[in-house]
């Protein structure tokens, strides 16, 4: 046997205590570095609004000559990361809409920016929903392919990973596929929440529903256990404050997984009167089903992220009379089929991305939600990164954009960082295959930030 | 008590999921001696093949019959052509190579099915018991039963046919089987094979039953409680990788149910348990321990 000499030992203590030393030294100098670097060059000027012409965006700390890159000849090139594999993949719907849309718009010539004709190049990474690649994604997106903007990027974490990075380098986030309210930040100007409509939203034309037809209700929620869920169960908390209603039980499931049977079965034994599903894609259907085999009949509300004819029909029986918004109009229902919107829409993502299911809500969000970069694009004054950020961050009486609701109008302002704040609230008759309107639009302009805890808005 | 037992008989509907994979794993290893990482995919392949001929008309069960005759040889093909190459090289070679095809087989379900989400139907009508208060759904009879029947026809195959006696000798040693007359290659495809038919069989009826739709990542949550079962259990041991599967199984739901703190990390619970099993007996707890002669 080999004893290691008494000296020697210390002595590697001592090397060992060293090593630490350096390693903790190296990273105080990285984190310090990365404090530095993620600073926000453009903080707002909100408040100074009311008329004035202050822009809303403060571009003063960005770096210099980069308000044009991403424009080369006639076209734009676009940035998106989304799940293209893994257990999200069903959200690869949103790129077929989206890769119709400008496809279609391209055949036309493409889009008119300040008087000249443009074409747009969406370019699509894949990040499986883990937020680590889409940093990745997003760092290439911006250093290699050098995007003029990223567009429609997908999930709540994802895009809070890349926050730090796109508004130091005043790159336009522009409609990001999340209805979180952490896009409402005015510390972080260069991120634009889509149409989908505000999570706390969703939540208050629940509690608003709830408080007329049902007053005194006990509340059983799922979320998922990441910032997606954590929005509906943080906002509901919030918003249910006097009133009689009260969350009974709240259960998370892993997002990688989205295995909720067990969770499910936990929440049923409350035997609440309301179910609110704070998941998205497979775990909605898989919610509804075991909500089924427990024999539990609540009211359900489901997110909006879930409205979808292929999610639903999983669920089959069990999702009759599932309650969620939607700020589109329904795809699946015949009929939209004369509704001239709907009809080009069917038309055209027919011709461009045959594999894809029209009738889908997610391929209608797609679809909607690249018409309104495009609109987006054709109001802004001039081709800049700035001006189209601008554009976006003041947008008055958007109407008509792809599959938007009819009624509604899209604005936002100064003191208004939401898009999707009129929307629908829909009930979905399983028999018919498609959802049906209940009561009359709802119109939250400018209020999403009022209804939202504080601390979601600045975090 | 019939909340307690319903989430018992979720869990055990779970880890009956989780040990049909596991059985597959362990018959690969007892075999091969290698620890298959592109176990799932290879089921998720068959279950694809499922759907593709359900699809056509084919009724469920007729399909998963064909699904696991043609992975029975789509297993013992891949034993010929992807690992015995390599069957003599380290284990960290032979790691890299399941891994490798773990990433092979599900890029090319994707690239031949498509991405979208399929609607796999049950090959059994889908109901729910409720003596008592208790829900027993049939997933979770069809599933336990399905994987008793595996486990006696294993332990017939293996412990009381020559077929079997010669798998255990090729794996054990094989050049004394040779020496023997053991088709040492021959054996060692069965095998593959044979744990690619397993595996078929437990994709097509776990996935209708936990999850609402086939999708391309359908197996990975799988085959990680799978391998944490037949860890558990021990590598080489067909009861080890049951009993596994159902600790986890049902330490998943009880948890959830029971340890509000833990309610969402839920996965703390067994993973802590097998980091326990494994310091007291690193073999698993029905593995046999690994004794050399010095």
């Amino acid at each position: 046997m080999n004893h290691i000499p008494l000296e020697r030992s210390a002595a590697s203590r001592w090397l060992r205590a060293l090593a630490l030393c350096t390693v903790v030294a190296v990273l105080a100098v990285a984190c310090g570095g990365s404090r530095k670097t993620s600073s926000n060059p453009g903080t707002t000027t909100a408040g100074g609004g009311g008329g004035t012409t202050a822009p809303v965006v403060n571009t003063a700390n960005c770096p210099a000559g980069n308000d044009t890159v991403g424009v080369s000849g006639d076209t734009i090139t676009i940035g998106t990361s989304l799940p293209e594999s893994g257990l999200y993949q069903a959200f690869t719907a949103i790129l077929k809409g989206e890769k119709s849309y400008f496809e279609y718009m391209n055949a036309q010539g493409g889009v008119t920016v300040a008087g000249k004709k443009y074409k747009i190049n969406l370019v699509d990474k894949d990040d499986a929903y883990d937020a680590a690649k889409t940093v990745t994604n997003v760092n290439s997106l911006i250093n290699d392919t050098k995007v003029f903007s990223l567009f429609n990027v997908v999930g709540t974490k994802n895009n809070l990973a890349v926050r730090d990075l796109v508004n130091s380098q005043c790159v336009p986030d522009l409609l990001i596929a999340s209805g979180a309210v952490q896009w409402g930040n005015t510390k972080f100007p260069w991120m634009l929440g889509s149409e989908l409509v505000p999570y706390p939203d969703e939540m208050q034309t629940l509690v608003d529903y709830l408080k007329t037809t049902k007053p005194n209700a006990k509340i059983a929620v799922l979320k998922a256990n990441d910032d997606f869920g954590q929005s509906y169960a943080d906002t509901l908390k919030a918003l249910i404050v006097g009133t009689n209603l009260k969350i009974v039980q709240t259960q998370g499931y892993d997002p990688e997984t989205s295995e909720v049977k067990a969770q499910v079965t936990s929440l049923a034994a409350t035997k609440a009167d309301v179910f609110v599903l704070g998941g998205t894609l497979l775990a909605c259907p898989n919610a509804l089903n075991a909500m089924g085999d427990a024999g539990w009949k609540p009211i359900v509300y489901m997110s909006g992220t879930c409205v979808s004819k292929v999610l639903l029909g999983i669920a089959g029986k069990n999702a009759n009379g599932i309650f969620s918004v939607t700020p589109l109009i329904d795809p699946s229902a015949p009929a939209n089929d004369s509704n001239p919107a709907v009809a080009t829409y069917k038309a055209q993502v027919k011709k461009y991305a045959k594999d894809a299911d029209v009738s889908d809500g997610i391929v209608a969000y797609g679809w909607t939600t690249a018409a309104l970069f495009a609109k987006i694009l054709e109001s802004s004054p001039k081709l800049t990164r700035s001006a189209v950020m601008e554009t976006a961050r003041t947008l008055t009486g958007v109407k008509g954009v792809g599959l938007q609701l009819p009624q509604s109008t899209w604005t936002t302002s100064a003191k208004d960082w939401f898009i999707g704040e009129t929307f629908q609230l829909i009930k979905y008759d399983a028999t018919a295959g498609h959802s049906v309107n209940v009561g009359p639009i709802t119109d939250d302009n400018g209020k999403t930030a009022a209804i939202s805890p504080k601390i979601l808005l600045t975090q | 008590m019939s909340l307690f037992l319903t989430q018992l008989m979720n869990g055990i509907g779970n880890g009956a999921v989780y040990a049909s994979l596991a059985l597959a794993l362990v018959l690969i290893f007892r075999t091969t001696g290698i620890l298959n990482f592109s176990q799932g995919e290879m089921a998720l392949y068959s279950t694809y093949l499922v759907w593709y001929f359900s699809n056509r008309g084919l009724p469920v069960w007729v399909a998963i019959l064909l699904s696991m005759t043609l992975s029975f040889i789509g297993g013992a093909a891949i034993e010929r052509i992807v690992i015995r190459p390599v069957e003599r090289a380290s284990p960290l070679v032979l790691v890299i190579v399941t891994i490798g095809m773990f990433l092979a087989i599900n890029s090319i379900v994707q690239v031949q099915f498509g991405a979208d989400a399929k609607h796999l139907t049950r090959a059994y009508p889908a109901h729910v018991w409720r003596p008592g208060n208790v829900q027993i759904s049939a997933d979770t009879l069809v599933l336990v039963g399905i994987l008793i029947l595996e486990c006696l026809f294993l332990y017939l195959l293996l412990q009381r046919t020559k077929l079997g006696l010669g798998v255990r000798a090729a794996a054990s040693n094989p050049e004394s089987s040779r020496l023997l007359g053991v088709p040492v290659g021959r054996t060692l495809m069965f095998g593959w094979g044979l744990a690619a038919a397993l595996g078929a069989l437990a994709g097509s009826l776990a996935i209708p039953a936990s999850q609402p739709a086939l999708s391309a990542a359908s197996m990975q949550s799988i085959l990680v409680f799978s391998f944490a079962a037949a860890a558990l259990g021990g590598f080489d041991s067909t009861i080890g990788a049951v009993v596994g599967g159902m600790i986890v199984g049902v330490a998943q739901t009880l948890t959830t149910q029971y340890i509000k703190a833990l309610s969402d990390i839920v996965l703390v619970v067994p993973f802590g348990l097998i980091l326990v099993v494994l310091m007291v007996r690193p073999q698993g707890l029905f593995g046999s321990r690994h004794v050399e002669r010095v």
